[in-house]
């Protein structure tokens, strides 16, 4: 009964946060940093992970459209999962293919989908002995704007979910480049 | 660790107000940084001297604001989660008070002539003065949305506060307690300081702007183009300096004219900045890569990198001269 009842509760809450904090967030940023280490040159991996506009690596994505190619400002729209899943809008802020890394901030995403407001994020490829190492790394905070938040929308819920995100995509590119 | 330091305790409380400009290069035995950890939850004391951590003490509840009081020999943090205001002895580098608050408290700032800690509330509209001595609540006063920066004018005459949400700064008098009016800045003022000849500057960062504005009459002088997401400002050799959170960068710019004159790159996610009691260096700290960043205000280059706890954030004025055993 109360699990039924918890995403109603939630969502009533969401309702009564007024319009003007939706840039609103918590007090305490999170972050995150995971990395995977591949066999494939830095070069092959940036081929495949470098382009803003294509996230078809990362097995959560559907589909993804955009604008404006790699450069500053560019936005993409990613569909999750399914034809109509959920989406989440980005942009793209920061764009050096010399360093083989890009940093780019969700502009649009319900919190449903990933508990997070002011989401950066920043994706870089470098050298490690024959290979690569591929490094992901985040900056949040949690779902719920103002004090005492519920469970589904805190810090730790936060931090599981882009967790999820990351090791997901990280795992999956683990699997195409080898270890 | 502390032993051999030139001043003593009654010349730091009289010679800080006087800051740089009275004391030349050399005369301090140099200055210490007090670094909150917001994701460590403790907080770093570096020997900015010799570029090290000398201690690191746990603070109750992720701390993000801090004060620093060279004539109390304290400084103040404020733990965001637990809602509490710690009281840190310089000398001790122990807690020796706390205060805990009802709501959001982030920010500090620190009155050392009257004796008052402000603190703004991330949630609510609203500033607590407290008693640096007891740490008792004396009064709150009240903004135009929730504050988050605070800055106390050099003179002492002026506290002013960011308010996020309604992009303004809210001017007291610093005696009095008085409200005296609200200044229009950019979008969502976080860090906000005076600088040495009494104009006020908000780090603007929806905007990618800093403003100055002139506090006696309200009147906006001017905007600094930054790079993206602007946290903090600080002075030094004539100089502002500004952190540039999303750009991993300080941008550097001439402080009468406004016009930018540098950006350099910094570590990543930088926001803390602060400038050294004999203006010769500012310090930056790097949110994500856990360092402080030391910067030749003169060269305007980046001459050192020292290690800190996990996510230092330092929003305040985290500098003060070390003290002596």
């Amino acid at each position: 009964m109360r699990s039924f009842l918890r995403p109603l509760w939630v969502a009533l809450l969401l309702l009564m946060v007024p319009a003007s904090l939706a840039q609103a967030h918590g007090p305490s940023r999170q972050k995150l940093e995971l990395s995977v280490d591949v066999a494939a040159p830095p070069a092959e991996v940036w081929g495949v992970i470098g382009n803003f506009q294509d996230m078809s690596w990362h097995p959560a994505v559907f589909s993804n459209t955009g604008e404006g190619g790699n450069d500053v400002n560019a936005t993409r729209v990613l569909t999750l999962g399914k034809e109509g899943g959920p989406t989440i809008s980005e942009l793209l802020y920061k764009y050096q293919p010399e360093k083989m890394s890009y940093s780019y901030r969700i502009t649009d995403v319900a919190v449903e989908v990933l508990p997070v407001t002011n989401y950066s994020s920043h994706l870089s490829v470098k050298p490690h002995g024959d290979g690569s190492t591929i490094e992901w790394k985040g900056a949040f905070y949690r779902g719920y704007p103002n004090n005492d938040p519920p469970p589904e929308l805190n810090d730790e819920a936060a931090i599981a979910a882009v967790t999820g995100v990351y090791q997901a995509g990280l795992d999956a590119l683990a699997k195409r480049f080898g270890q | 660790m502390l032993a051999g330091r030139l001043t003593t305790r009654t010349l730091a409380g009289l010679l800080v107000p006087l800051a740089a400009a009275m004391v030349a290069p050399g005369a301090w035995a140099g200055d210490l940084a007090f670094i909150t950890n917001q994701s460590s939850s403790d907080l770093s004391v570096l020997d900015l001297e010799d570029q090290r951590e000398i201690k690191r003490l746990s603070i109750p509840g992720a701390p993000a604001g801090v004060a620093v009081d060279p004539r109390r020999q304290r400084v103040y943090v404020v733990g965001a989660e637990s809602k509490t205001v710690s009281a840190v002895d310089m000398e001790t580098e122990t807690v020796v008070q706390s205060l805990t608050l009802d709501g959001g408290p982030i920010g500090a700032a620190i009155d050392p002539v009257r004796g008052r800690i402000f603190v703004s509330d991330w949630f609510t509209p609203q500033v607590w003065v407290i008693d640096a001595d007891s740490l008792h609540l004396l009064t709150t006063l009240r903004t135009t949305s929730p504050p988050t920066g605070l800055a106390l004018s050099m003179n002492g005459r002026f506290l002013a506060t960011a308010d996020r949400d309604m992009d303004r700064i809210s001017l007291f008098d610093a005696e009095t307690l008085a409200f005296l009016r609200d200044i229009p800045v950019g979008g969502h003022p976080f860090g906000i300081r005076f600088s040495p000849d009494g104009r006020l500057f908000s780090a603007d960062v929806t905007d990618n702007t800093v403003t100055a504005v002139d506090p006696e009459t309200g009147q906006t002088l001017g905007k600094v183009p930054t790079r993206e997401r602007p946290y903090g400002v600080a002075f030094a050799q004539g100089k502002g300096f500004v952190t540039n959170q999303y750009d991993d960068s300080v941008t550097i710019f001439d402080m009468t004219s406004l016009v930018v004159l540098k950006t350099i790159d910094v570590g990543e996610y930088p926001e803390g900045i602060d400038t050294s009691s004999d203006g010769r260096f500012v310090y930056v700290t790097n949110w994500f890569s856990n360092t402080l960043s030391v910067i030749d205000a003169t060269r305007l280059e980046v001459t050192g990198e020292i290690d800190t706890g996990d996510g230092p954030r330092a929003f305040g004025r985290f500098i003060a001269p070390a003290p002596v055993e």
